[in-house]
């Protein structure tokens, strides 16, 4: 066996980890460690003099295995197994230790946490003497795309796709495509007609030789991995589809509010929801339930958004929207009073302040509530003009007003779909609390899921408009036409592996596999792991009763090693 | 209290003036920057805020406009451009119509016709009755030297046949004495109608009675001084509307209580007190009002950018009055008898109507209620304190 020779960095990451761990103090007690040849610390180890100073310590003292004691190794391990392949050594021959998230931000002792931080560095120089070099591995990608979802964003990922000659399946659950936006009269901020841009898209969609539509379709079982996914549609007759990548697009819902007592709706006539005053708007009537106009519209904001009670996060079109109902008004309606009743108007955006500016100059007044303590309460007004009265304390005149109105609407919050949770389940991926759809980063990976090959877009990420669908949409079908383009793609190494001599045939790692990557070899009565549907989680070498699976990377001796290390005493 | 919102007031008060009132996002910038902004009284922010909300009860009851004295910073401050100062303007103008029971103040306010032909209606009365009761002595014409004093000047009671010069300086003196009473009626109901909806109405306060005497002395001193225009940053404007406004004030007390002492035959060496206290008013109106003149046809200040009718009005009306007046001064010294008779007859028939529509009714109502809403101001005041103290005495 060849001579180990560990060099161990130990990272302040500025002040983040310098100023809970003594980090020239973990620094010098390694220096005494066997095997260990050269011990230091450095102000951020991942830039590129930190980088470069490990890959000379590497060249200059003949290093051949690292420790490097920094922050979670989901942050910067991919960062460092470059670095290790730039200075020629196998990327696996590395191991992190976690002294940030699981030390100095969850510790305030100095003493005691730069006590754990040696320990936790000691057990990653155990383990990492115990590392073997593996082998990158890569698998072909199939060209098709499966794009789930007919709204906006899918309809665009799948022309972007099948526009640049790739096959694309769409599967759509209802009888049409168009999505939420085949129910809106116009977008904001230029007021283009909804229906135009979706009637276009749907015709291209039908046209292109390159795309499939399954309308009336849900997806309920999907197999296999980055580049070579398959799934059966129950179509009449079974259909079988091959694809490399998967667009989720599967959209968004609006918020029913009967539960907020205080805006009676479902009980007072003329309180609408925004998604009922947008199809009278598609109509191009906007009437009271006795068939009469209104004279006081009032809009209220944030209904059933950011609020504790319902959902905390901002549904982040509804203002928008709003600033859009106020010109829709007050061009079909020129002399109805609009009120405007809001918790903090929120028209970020391009064009959108302006949208907002140029809505103020109508027969609005924009009053402003408080979302935490105070919401309006919507009332009857008998005998009045105005059915309805809206009454609150005003908040940037810390006056109760009144308000009269003879229709209300309410600017729903916009929430994940009803089976938002069991879908992420079908594909794998995870869901945030709200029930969206989790980014596998929000803004270094966005559309990008944990499960490589699985994308997400649109509304069903989280709310969004048009705009911003639009945008995903195009990043998602980037990302894929680049990894058709290079034809392969790597795959995990770390994966478990069976010892056939030492396997039972008990079958028990087959039914604790989370991804269907095992099966049972009859001829030889053992199992046999499929390394490229692993994922290397290690569910099955800990369930194997005899120890016949071996989690490469995390082997018992590598695991117990470590162990060892962090327990050890000097 | 509640108040119900009210969108057909923006468009109200639209008549009024200029603003840009939905532009107020509330930085809360004009309130920051105005050196009279107070614990409680928030300029002129608040003010805004009833102004889009339509909040007209509230803003009926409001003086702080009347504490403002525009001098613009606010407006300079404002990142949106609403124009604080100019609303605040607005709203004294709406004030006004609002304190007036008669309505014309709101008609002159809201309607040119209406202000620009009671003008010209009283204007041809004056002429009218001077034509018809006053006319010029036929000697005027054909022997003026008859009206020549010792002086060389314009025997300014004789140009009248028919009565002697005591009874025509009566006769406009007593014109006078009708016109000031007219004048004070009307005004003295209107601040009585501000009384109302600023204190009266206020439920929520109760004015101890003695601070009604101890506070009085306010009155005289922000009418005399006004210690609140001081305040603001630039000390010119506060200097310069000084001088207007003891000139103004000269002027008016010597003609309405003084006039058989100035309307006399005879010319006073021009170091006489009287012409040099004539000559002071005469400047400190000249002054401010070629300043004002100036400054709202270049727009060079935030304070002159908009100008609304009634403010040409003032300046032309005033002016025209003083150089009417300064005319029938240098004629009289001359000796020219005709044309002094027709200044004196011109200066008359536009000081009548300026002083009838001006004061109860249009910008020269300012000059009482700028004091009273200081006095106001000091009313409420007390009532707070004198809560506070009542509220102590019962928690200890």
């Amino acid at each position: 066996m060849e001579d180990k020779r560990i060099g161990v960095y130990i990272c302040w990451c500025g002040t983040n980890i310098a100023k809970t761990v003594d980090v020239e103090k973990v620094a010098e007690e390694m220096t005494g460690q066997e095997h260990v040849v050269i011990s230091k610390s450095y102000q951020y180890m991942c830039s590129d003099p930190g980088q470069e100073m490990i890959v000379n310590d590497i060249k200059e003292h003949q290093l051949n295995r690292i420790v490097i004691a920094a922050c979670s190794p989901r942050i910067h391990e991919l960062t460092f197994r470059k670095m290790m392949e730039k200075a020629g050594l196998n990327p696996y021959l590395l191991e992190m230790a976690n002294i940030r998230e699981q030390v100095s931000w969850v510790h305030s002792d100095r003493e005691f946490a730069t006590q754990k931080a040696i320990e936790l560095v000691k057990g990653a120089i155990q383990k990492v003497q115990f590392h073997e070099a593996l082998d990158k591995r890569y698998v072909n990608v199939n060209e098709a795309t499966l794009v789930v979802g007919g709204g906006i964003a899918g309809m665009t990922a799948a022309l972007n796709i099948a526009d640049a000659g790739k096959q694309v399946f769409l599967i759509e659950q209802s009888d049409l495509l168009g999505g939420q936006a085949a129910f809106i009269d116009s977008l904001f901020p230029n007021m283009e007609h909804a229906s135009d841009m979706i009637r276009e898209r749907i015709k291209q969609i039908e046209e292109h030789s390159k795309i499939e539509v399954f309308l009336n379709t849900k997806i309920e079982k999907i197999s296999g991995f980055i580049g070579n996914f398959e799934t059966t549609l129950n179509h009449g007759i079974d259909r079988k589809l091959e694809f490399g990548n998967i667009v989720l697009a599967t959209g968004m819902k609006s918020f029913i509010p009967d539960d907020i007592e205080e805006y009676s709706y479902g009980k007072l006539p003329d309180v609408i929801t925004s998604v009922e005053f947008e199809k009278m708007l598609l109509k191009g009537q906007i009437k009271k339930q006795n068939g009469s106009e209104p004279n006081h519209i009032a809009i209220i904001h944030c209904v059933g958004s950011r609020n504790k009670d319902y959902h905390e996060y901002c549904s982040r079109t509804c203002c928008s929207t709003a600033l859009k109902y106020i010109h829709q008004i007050s061009t079909l309606m020129p002399e109805a009073s609009i009120y405007d009743i809001y918790a903090d108007m929120r028209s970020f955006g391009k064009g959108c302040e302006e949208l907002y500016t140029s809505a103020a100059k109508n027969n609005v007044v924009f009053l402003m509530f408080d979302q935490k303590n105070d919401l309006p309460v919507v009332r009857e007004n008998k005998g009045k003009e105005a059915q309805l009265i809206i009454e609150f304390n005003e908040k940037l005149s810390g006056e109760d007003v009144r308000v009269p109105a003879d229709m209300v609407i309410l600017m729903v919050a916009m929430e994940a779909q009803e089976d938002a949770k069991s879908t992420s389940q079908i594909f794998g991926i995870s869901v945030d609390k709200n029930k969206f759809y989790m980014e596998k980063h929000p803004k270094l990976d966005p559309v990008a899921t944990t499960t490589d090959g699985i994308y997400v877009v649109g509304g069903c990420q989280s709310p969004k408009g048009v705009i911003d669908s639009i945008s995903q949409a195009r990043a998602a079908t980037a990302r894929i036409l680049a990894s058709i383009a290079q034809k392969t793609v790597e795959i995990e190494v770390t994966t478990a592996t069976v010892t056939e001599e030492i396997c039972c045939g008990c079958q028990t790692c087959i039914s604790v596999c989370p991804y269907s990557a095992i099966s049972f070899l009859e001829d030889k009565s053992v199992s046999h792991v499929n390394e490229v549907l692993c994922k290397g989680c290690g569910t099955c070498a800990s369930a194997c009763p005899t120890g016949a699976i071996h989690s490469k990377h995390f082997s018992d001796f590598q695991i117990l090693s470590q162990i060892h290390g962090v327990l050890s005493k000097n | 209290m509640s108040y119900t919102i009210n969108t057909a007031f923006k468009k109200e008060l639209t008549k009024y003036g200029a603003g840009n009132w939905n532009e107020c996002f509330h930085c809360g910038n004009c309130t920051a920057i105005c050196p009279l902004t107070e614990d409680g009284f928030l300029f002129p922010r608040k003010s805004i805020r009833s102004i889009q909300l339509g909040l007209d009860e509230k803003i009926t009851a409001n003086i702080d406009p009347w504490l403002c004295y525009y001098c613009g910073e606010c407006s300079e401050t404002c990142p949106r451009d609403a124009n604080p100062g100019e609303l605040m303007m607005t709203l004294r103008r709406y004030l006004t119509a609002a304190y007036d029971w008669t309505g014309l103040a709101r008609k002159f306010y809201t309607s040119k016709i209406w202000e620009f032909g009671v003008m010209v209606i009283f204007f041809l009365i004056i002429i009218t009755l001077f034509a018809l009761f006053l006319p010029p002595s036929s000697q005027i014409f054909s022997n003026p030297a008859a009206f020549i004093n010792a002086e060389g000047g314009v025997m300014i009671n004789q140009m009248v046949d028919g009565i002697s010069g005591e009874q025509f300086m009566k006769i406009i003196h007593y014109g006078d004495w009708v016109m000031a009473a007219i004048v004070a009626i009307l005004l003295v109901s209107n601040i009585f109608s501000m009384f109302y909806k600023v204190i009266l109405r206020d439920k929520s306060i109760q004015i101890p009675v003695t601070a009604y005497f101890t506070e009085f002395w306010q009155l005289i001193y922000n009418f005399l001084v006004q210690p609140k225009f001081s305040k603001c940053e630039n000390k010119n404007y506060w200097s310069g509307h000084l001088f207007l406004m003891t000139g103004y004030t000269i002027m008016f007390i010597v003609i309405v209580t003084m006039l058989p002492l100035f309307q006399i035959e005879e010319i006073k060496p021009w170091y006489h007190w009287q012409r040099l206290l004539g000559y002071y008013a005469t400047f400190g109106i000249m002054y401010f009002l070629i300043v004002a003149a100036i400054g709202r046809i270049k727009k060079s200040n935030i304070k002159f950018k908009f100008s609304h009718p009634s403010d040409w009005l003032f300046i032309v009306m005033l002016g025209l009055t003083t150089i009417s007046g300064i005319l029938v001064h240098i004629f009289r010294i001359t000796g020219l008898p005709l044309l002094t008779y027709v200044t004196y007859v011109l200066h008359l028939a536009i000081l009548v109507p300026m002083i009838i529509i001006e004061v109860p009714f249009s910008k020269w109502s300012h000059l009482a209620y700028r004091p009273f809403a200081a006095y106001f101001e000091r009313l409420k005041k007390a009532a707070i304190r004198y809560q506070l103290k009542n509220e102590k005495l019962i928690t200890t």
